[in-house]
């Protein structure tokens, strides 16, 4: 899909979590937060998001609740808990020493050496 | 998380997604898009609501459960659709495992249970052991010895049991009396339930007599009375008081009513009159062959410190329930093999059906398989299908069973120990679980792993024929086949085997006509009791009044209108064979008669004066009955009385065994030991053999005496057998009343010798029929299979088979190749199956009589039946074969 970048393995946790940080979300506004906030560079499969939701949630990352939408329809929402802010902490942290890490690597020049 | 909340998770998740997808589509609405317009691009946005379900489920990780109940349901829809086919397998596995689960049920009462008692590993039954190995009961001084000298016993006790006429509790009954030893009870660790166990005073020479009755006998002869101080017993003219009640279960020798003290008559000091049977208790921790060394070391002793006064050099020592099973434990595990055969071959047959339905199925699994079905879906689905008929099968074999068991006391040998114990309980419905299970778990592999060896895009491409089956499949149901056809084999050989000696053993002629024989066994009033082997003494009053009584009996008998002949003997020949005593004898010519049984024993230490016999009491009117012949001399005559010398009849084969070169005829011989009278014997004729112990024993020496002069002593079955043409419910309401009226108090009993026979024969036909059972099971469910290997075969080769035609073949041409088909197979399985019954049946050998395990003759017999049984299964689709039409055969898909 040109103009969509790939997803890494690892790093779909991360964003549902960052989507999650912004402001409780139902399902599919999960998906389309990720869209808006990566600029649609990263579109994610609905068949990994709802597994993935339900990953958080067990491991006490999300919690669930059934709620109403702005436009008065009932939906599932979730919400990040203290440990999901830590964790998404944690991880972006990793993800952001990492990226630096490889993005200064790509830049190093013959003469650098 | 239970099941439960599994249901309310999966509605959760559905009202997510279709919120979700909502929320979608108003937002497409929203975007100015129609109704319908927005729906479908919210779906198109949303995706596949089913796969995404489908995939968070596989996140929930619970889906296994889930998966099995659908794998369950499909199985069991499978099923539903081909009723004939699950019928057929049902049916096919629950034969086998309702065949093994009823022999189970043998097998656990009668050899693995465990003895109703405490600790009862550690009861054991205890023999003297003489130098060539054979087991002999006790002698009572040896077993004084045993008791005082050993240390690996708790307790040490003999016992001996026989009928007695018991008097007292209403009518006389017939009824097995046990005399035990102190320490019997103590040995197997049971107490009386009411009242009290007999009292050292009890317990000695000439002491109170007492008794104890079994749960049954107070139950029904005793009314369950509460206060047993009222109750005596009369046995043998002696007066016993009851003192105690065995408690219900009890039954130990089996089938004892009642129970008297051993020591209240002192019995021979003879150290070879081995009149009792040792049990005992071995202290805890102490080995089987610890004991055994002990009780040898003792004997041994003994061998040295008496020499010849003693036949033992070593002691036997076997657990009670080992000793108690003896000889049925063989039996029970060929049944025990036989079934398990049945089963193997009932499985072979289940699998060919599942291969066949597999390859028909090819279609549907390419199909299900393409639309991504993994292999271990498939696998788990053949898995689920196999379960679901297995737990059928299980549970319809349960049901036969359960019918079986029923049924069991009509053709299980009344002699068969422990058989009470024979019910539907937790360990027999544990052991049909467990074949189940196997049942299941290895069919759902096998067509696993036939499934797994098919090529899938094959099926498919496959698929628009209609037999698919591949060659493969043709060859792995052949070797299936022809494996059933060798276990099949193996079968039958064994019931041939088991059959040709039945039928030996019913044809072996006992020596003398055995129809038409009506038998009476009675006891001796109390007051004739005859000379005691004990005493020493004899009892020409007793015997005087016994032998008028018994003239009286069988005069009258004779006159009977039907009667042909009558005559009287100390225990029914063959069937009761067990009864006849046996003992050395002296050979005295020339030799001063002894005159007390210490001089006896200084004879007997010289073997050219002894001789070995059996010994049977009979009138003149037993050999003429049972038209025995007389070989040479005279029979017993009138002149033989109480007061002339007295005289002996010998069997052709004592003549020729102890006198091989001389006349035995007026040989002086004396056997007192038998019956305490050492009056010597002079040998008047030799009549013709029977075989007196049983019909697989050779005939054995025997010496008769004349009843009028020595008397039926106390350790014989009085019998009278009649010759009568007539009916047997004709005549023994007669021979009933005569009974009555001459001797009221002698209990009888009535049969004719052809059902004394069939007793005897009871295990051995009760054997020979099962196995002949499982024996036709197995050669229908072979023909089955065979037939069904036989129309695949000709099916698929439907259409080679009407080019054929159309290029000229004949249709014996058609049969040939058919019908060779099958007769390869045949012969493939009958020679496996040869093979391994030249090995197998080695097993049977201890139960075979006048024929080896290797008897060609059954061996070609069944070789032959199984070819023709399986030329028969294939001549049906080769019929379908010959008459196939060229033209539709080649249109034949």
């Amino acid at each position: 899909m040109p103009g969509h970048a790939q997803l890494l393995p690892g790093t779909l946790d991360l964003l549902i979590l960052k989507a999650v940080s912004l402001g409780p979300l139902h399902g599919y506004g999960v998906l389309l937060r990720i869209g808006q906030i990566s600029g649609q560079a990263l579109l994610i499969e609905q068949g990994a998001l709802y597994p993935a939701l339900f990953r958080l949630v067990r491991q006490g990352l999300l919690t669930a609740r059934w709620g109403t939408s702005d436009n008065n329809r009932r939906a599932k929402f979730y919400e990040l808990t203290a440990a999901g802010r830590k964790r998404l902490r944690k991880e972006a942290d990793g993800w952001n020493r990492l990226a630096g890490a490889i993005a200064s690597a790509l830049a190093a020049r013959p003469e650098e050496i | 998380m239970r099941w439960w909340q599994i249901r309310k998770r999966d509605a959760d998740l559905e009202r997510e997604l279709r919120s979700d997808l909502e929320l979608e589509e108003e937002e497409q609405r929203e975007r100015g898009l129609s109704p319908e317009h927005a729906r479908d691009a919210a779906r198109r946005a949303f995706g596949n609501p089913t796969l995404i379900k489908e995939q968070t489920r596989e996140a929930w990780g619970w889906t296994t459960l889930e998966r099995s109940l659908q794998d369950l349901h499909y199985a069991l829809r499978q099923l539903r659709r081909s009723p004939g086919f699950a019928l057929a397998a049902i049916l096919t596995l629950a034969l086998g495992i309702g065949a093994s689960t009823a022999i189970f049920s043998v097998a656990d009462a009668v050899l693995l249970r465990p003895l109703p008692y405490p600790d009862p590993q550690r009861i054991m039954r205890v023999w003297e052991q003489a130098p060539d190995g054979h087991r002999m009961n006790l002698a009572q001084p040896n077993f004084e010895d045993f008791r005082a000298q050993n240390h690996s016993f708790v307790s040490l006790a003999e016992y001996g049991y026989g009928f007695e006429s018991v008097t007292g509790g209403g009518e006389p009954v017939r009824v097995t009396v046990a005399a035990v030893s102190s320490d019997f009870f103590k040995s197997l660790g049971v107490e009386p339930f009411l009242g009290r166990a007999f009292a050292a005073d009890e317990m000695r020479p000439h002491g109170a007599p007492a008794i104890l009755v079994s749960y049954g006998y107070w139950q029904q002869n005793l009314g369950s009375a509460k206060d047993l101080s009222e109750f005596h017993l009369a046995i043998s003219g002696t007066d016993y008081s009851v003192v105690g009640v065995m408690p219900d279960g009890f039954d130990f020798p089996s089938g004892t009513s009642a129970w008297i003290p051993s020591e209240l008559d002192p019995d021979t000091s003879s150290r070879t009159a081995h009149n009792w049977r040792g049990i005992g208790r071995i202290r805890d921790g102490m080995t089987i062959a610890q004991a055994r060394a002990d009780l040898g070391t003792i004997a041994g002793r003994l061998k040295t410190q008496y020499g010849k006064e003693v036949d033992l050099d070593n002691a036997s020592v076997v657990p009670l329930a080992d000793a108690m099973v003896g000889d049925v434990r063989t039996a029970l595990l060929v049944l025990f093999g036989a079934v398990g055969l049945l089963l193997l071959i009932a499985c072979a047959n289940v699998a060919g059906l599942l291969i066949a339905r597999t390859s028909a199925r090819a279609k549907e699994l390419a199909v299900r398989a393409a639309l991504g079905a993994g292999r271990a879906r498939l696998a788990r689905q053949f898995l689920a299908e196999s379960f679901v008929l297995s737990l059928a099968a299980g549970v319809v074999g349960v049901l036969f069973a359960g019918l079986a068991i029923r049924m069991f006391p009509a053709i299980l040998p009344a002699d068969l120990p422990r058989q009470q114990g024979i019910a539907m309980n937790l360990p027999v419905l544990l052991f049909a679980l467990a074949v189940t299970a196997a049942v299941a778990l290895s069919l759902g592999l096998f067509t696993t792993w036939r499934a797994g060896g098919a090529d899938l895009r094959d099926a498919l491409n496959a698929g628009a024929h209609h037999h698919s089956g591949s060659g493969a499949v043709q060859r792995l149901r052949g070797v299936l086949v022809a494996g059933e056809i060798a276990v099949t084999l193996v079968v039958l050989v064994s019931a041939g085997l088991l059959g040709r000696s039945f039928m030996r053993l019913v044809s072996t002629s006992p020596g003398f006509r055995s129809g038409h024989l009506i038998t009476m066994q009675f006891s001796l009033p109390p007051d004739m009791s005859a000379p005691d082997s004990g005493a020493g003494q004899s009892q020409p009053a007793a015997i005087a009044r016994q032998a008028s009584l018994m003239d009286d009996l069988i005069a009258r008998l004779r006159a009977l209108p039907a009667a042909e002949n009558a005559g009287l003997v100390g225990a029914l020949p063959v069937a009761g064979g067990d009864n006849l005593a046996d003992g050395d004898f002296l050979i005295l010519n020339g030799i001063k008669p002894p005159a007390n049984f210490d001089d006896w024993d200084v004879i007997a230490h010289n073997p050219l004066h002894v001789g070995h016999a059996l010994y049977c009491v009979a009138s003149r009117g037993y050999f003429g009955t049972l038209e025995v012949p007389l070989i040479r001399g005279r029979f017993f005559g009138d002149q033989d009385n109480l007061n002339s010398i007295n005289v002996a009849l010998i069997s052709e084969t004592l003549a020729r065994q102890r006198w091989p070169n001389q006349d035995p005829i007026g040989q002086i011989i004396d056997f007192g030991n038998m019956d305490g009278i050492l009056k010597p014997l002079t040998i008047v004729g030799i009549v013709g053999d029977i075989r007196a112990r049983g019909l697989d024993l050779p005939p054995a020496g025997v010496i008769y005496v004349d009843y009028r002069q020595r008397g039926m002593n106390a350790n014989s079955t009085p019998t009278i057998l009649m010759r009568t043409t007539a009916p047997e419910d004709e005549i023994v309401p007669a021979a009933r009343a005569i009974f009555h009226n001459i001797a009221p108090d002698a209990p009888v009993t009535f049969s004719t010798f052809a059902a004394e026979m069939g007793g005897w024969l009871a295990e051995r036909r009760f054997l020979l029929l099962l196995v002949a059972a499982f024996a036709v099971a197995a050669l229908a469910l072979v023909s089955v299979g065979l037939y069904g290997v036989i129309a695949f075969f000709v099916a698929r080769r439907t259409q080679e088979i009407g080019i054929r035609m159309a290029i000229g073949a004949q249709r014996g041409d058609v049969l040939r190749l058919v019908l060779g088909e099958g007769a390869r197979l045949a012969a493939f399985g009958v020679a496996i199956g040869i093979v391994a019954s030249l090995a197998i049946t080695r097993l049977l050998s201890s139960l075979l009589f006048g024929i080896g395990t290797t008897d060609p003759f059954t061996y070609a017999a069944v070789a032959v039946l199984l070819s023709l049984i399986a030329l028969a299964a294939s001549y049906i689709p080769a019929r379908r074969a010959m008459r196939v039409d060229p033209v539709t055969a080649l249109r034949y898909e």
